[in-house]
């Protein structure tokens, strides 16, 4: 099998979670002799190859940050340019995010089971995560402690051929957490993770606190 | 203050929403220069509230972050309203700010400024209006605030009878 896999993502691939989560996924997928192509649509320069390749291929999959709760702007520039189908190709999508509970990507995921639509393919189903916003803070191990798990759901893609799957499903993890979950992860918020963000945010040779009111602290 | 940007071309919609209500300020960003947002994340760790991307979004944003309500009037493609509509949302993240806290049951960033702006859209063309409704609840839950409601321009006075 043969898929096609389209970086959604405006983020440069050097830094873009996506492509460290499709990196993963392929080595599952590619583990039986299948084979990826696989583009970035944060390259315009690549956006005439792309539309070439979606043309030509039958099994594609969108791999994409939620971006305000939907798609990001540059994607959907790039898909109002791309003719839609009707020759039974199937649209597949990974939706990945920043928020870690399943609820928050579940809107994003609805329009995607409609753009395959508007895209003249069938819908082979959505893989649905969150809590990735810092796979591009980490590396070595922290880092893979994110996107190896992706692993496995490429080894069940290439099975399935689609994401339509229990597995995949609970790839998801929890839709929201319980409260006691949700008191203990706002103590990590308040402590840990904001001094984890501040320290970034210093390496980045950043000055200011994070909370820090640019057009004046009136507004 | 009650903010409309109007990323379509076709100003008559504007012209009529001023024709029904003088109490609106309007920005013309059809032609204006609004790149996509490239997810640099700057605006939350490097230069926490300042976008990297100096174009005419910089404008908008120092108005939205003043405005009680904002409305983005935008063209559709896909079902949905088009990128250039879909750009205006994704460039507010300067508002937010990287930390994170649970509103309701659900994770939040905690919000840049003390002004809550309440969000609709007014489009043009053909969309799939149901969902477009619930996306803009959604993307109102993410600026702490409500969604005022989605209307196609043949309902622009149901709009701006909400603008208030
Ligand atoms: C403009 C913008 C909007 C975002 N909106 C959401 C959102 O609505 N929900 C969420 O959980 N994460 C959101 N995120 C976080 C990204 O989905 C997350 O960081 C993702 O891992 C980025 O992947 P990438 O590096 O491949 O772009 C947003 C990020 C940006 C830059």
């Amino acid at each position: 099998m043969h898929v096609l896999i389209i970086n959604g993502s405006p983020r440069v691939k050097k830094f873009s979670n996506t492509d460290k989560i499709i990196a993963r996924f392929a080595e599952g997928f590619c583990e039986n002799g299948n084979t990826v192509d696989v583009f970035e649509v944060s390259d315009r320069k690549q956006w005439d190859d792309i539309r070439a390749a979606f043309a030509v291929n039958k099994d594609i999959i969108i791999a994409l940050p939620l971006y305000v709760e939907c798609i990001p702007g540059l994607l959907l520039e790039f898909l109002e340019t791309v003719d839609p189908k009707n020759d039974g190709t199937k649209l597949s999508f990974i939706l990945q995010s920043g928020f870690a509970e399943g609820a928050q990507l579940r809107c994003g995921e609805a329009y995607l089971e409609k753009l395959a639509g508007y895209l003249g393919c069938e819908y082979g189903g959505t893989l649905v995560k969150g809590d990735n916003f810092s796979i591009r803070l980490t590396e070595s191990e922290d880092q893979d402690r994110q996107t190896v798990p992706y692993r496995q759901m490429g080894v069940v893609f290439a099975g399935k051929g689609s994401f339509d799957d229990e597995e995949c499903r609970k790839f998801t993890g929890p839709e929201e957490f319980p409260l006691m979950v949700r008191l203990l992860i706002g103590f990590v918020f308040r402590t840990l993770a904001k001094k984890n963000f501040t320290k970034a945010s210093q390496a980045w040779g950043c000055d200011k606190p994070l909370d820090y009111r640019p057009y004046g602290q009136e507004n | 203050m009650i903010l409309i940007v109007n990323t379509t071309t076709d100003t008559s919609i504007t012209a009529e929403i001023r024709e029904l209500n003088k109490d609106v300020e309007i920005i013309e960003a059809g032609a204006m220069k609004i790149s996509n947002c490239i997810g640099c994340n700057y605006c939350w760790l490097k230069t926490p509230g300042v976008c990297s991307i100096h174009d005419d979004y910089e404008q908008i944003l120092k108005k939205i972050i003043v405005a009680d309500q904002l409305w983005v009037i935008s063209d559709t493609a896909l079902g949905f309203i088009d990128h250039k509509g879909k750009n205006i949302f994704d460039r507010i993240m300067p508002v937010v700010t990287m930390n994170l806290k649970f509103k309701g049951k659900q994770m939040r960033h905690i919000m840049r400024y003390d002004k809550r702006t309440d969000v609709g859209i007014i489009y043009t063309g053909d969309a799939d209006r149901e969902y477009l409704e619930r996306w803009n609840s959604r993307a109102a839950l993410n600026f702490d605030s409500n969604s005022l409601g989605v209307f196609p321009v043949s309902e622009i006075k149901e709009a701006v009878s909400c603008m208030y």
